[in-house]
């Protein structure tokens, strides 16, 4: 497990928040355990690595370690500047609900299958210690029409399914044939505007 | 076909400012990849068209295309060599107002290499700078 220095924030609000976003460094939360929440801030490169590694860490806030699990974390709208991140107290075996991607192996070898993830993430509960990275299902013998559901995926062990047994995963289906597009764009027929033709059956009801 | 509403409030609506990025429709959603508005600024239903022709020919029946904006907004021109005056002229196409950092188009089930060779066709179509990006897993 990886460990993070962190530094208590005292003040709070936007403002600071972007001075210390200046600085390099992520204002962040702990919280959780029925324990006071913590404001603090860590170096933004640091995170940045660590967030790619594990959803477990154990921050160093000024001398007193915490064992933390991500819960959340904000990105710019462009998705590339870290904003916030969220941490939840976690004791090593505590059982925690988390989202896992899922991964789909392979290619469907039919002609014309088309092969469609319907769901990307599953709720799964498990041990804090054994959060998997990926859940990999091969999807490479599907025949066209064959489903995969949540409770054909492959868990790991000692994981529970937190989600409908019956929720899609993906599906292969044929591909749709492409509707020929009308030659000519026919005048580009013009929307119809809400309430004018009630304004003119009203006018001739008054003639 | 190109894509417009079926309905409309009000048939010509005035030009407005683009300000500020966007707060919504900048994930992608539906499919892995997805290529993100780097500019803001109109995106007509030919653009939009366009885009979708370019992209779901070199995916040639692989994979799927999703299209993650709407051209609602009417714009007009007045004709070639008239005076000015006499009222707004007439709707000519329809557009979708883009702020930066929108998810325009997303495709899912094909590798990155095809993903991105896919893109930068749909790329050049487009009006303002765009990039490529993923889709961020849930935690």
């Amino acid at each position: 497990m990886q460990t993070l220095k962190a530094v208590a924030r005292e003040g709070r609000g936007s403002r600071l928040s972007r001075h210390l976003r200046q600085k390099g460094m992520v204002p962040a939360i702990i919280y959780g355990h029925k324990v006071e929440p913590r404001a603090v801030a860590l170096g933004g490169h640091d995170l940045e690595l660590a967030l790619h590694a594990s959803r477990l860490l154990a921050l160093d806030v000024e001398g007193h370690t915490e064992n933390v699990l991500i819960k959340d974390v904000q990105y710019d709208a462009f998705g590339t500047k870290l904003l916030h991140v969220d941490f939840a107290r976690v004791n090593l075996d505590e059982r925690v609900s988390v989202t896992v991607p899922i991964i789909l192996r392979g290619k469907p070898t039919e002609v014309g299958a088309v092969l469609t993830q319907v769901t990307n993430d599953l709720e799964i509960e498990c041990l804090v210690t054994s959060i998997p990275d990926e859940i990999r299902i091969p999807v490479g013998e599907m025949k066209i029409g064959d489903v995969i559901k949540a409770k054909d995926v492959p868990l790991p062990q000692g994981a529970a399914l937190l989600v409908e047994e019956d929720v899609l995963i993906c599906t292969v289906s044929v591909v749709a044939e492409e509707a020929e597009a009308p030659a000519a764009e026919a005048g580009a027929a013009e929307p119809e505007v809400i309430g004018e033709k009630k304004e003119e059956a009203e006018e001739e009801e008054a003639k | 076909m190109a894509l417009m509403p079926k309905r409309v409030l009000h048939r010509k609506q005035q030009r407005g400012r683009i300000r500020g990025q966007a707060t919504r429709g900048n994930t992608v959603s539906f499919g892995e990849f997805g290529l993100q508005s780097a500019d803001s600024g109109w995106l007509s239903a030919r653009h939009i068209e366009a885009g979708r022709v370019a992209a779901t020919h070199y995916l040639h029946r692989e994979g799927r295309v999703y299209i993650r904006v709407f051209p609602d907004k009417p714009t007009t021109k007045k004709p070639l060599e008239t005076r000015m005056g006499t009222g707004k002229g007439e709707v000519e196409e329809w557009v979708a107002v883009i702020k930066e950092g929108t998810i325009l188009f997303e495709i899912g089930g094909v590798d990155e290499t095809t993903a991105k060779a896919a893109f930068k066709r749909v790329a050049s179509k487009m009006p303002f700078k765009v990039r490529m990006v993923h889709r961020r897993h849930g935690l």
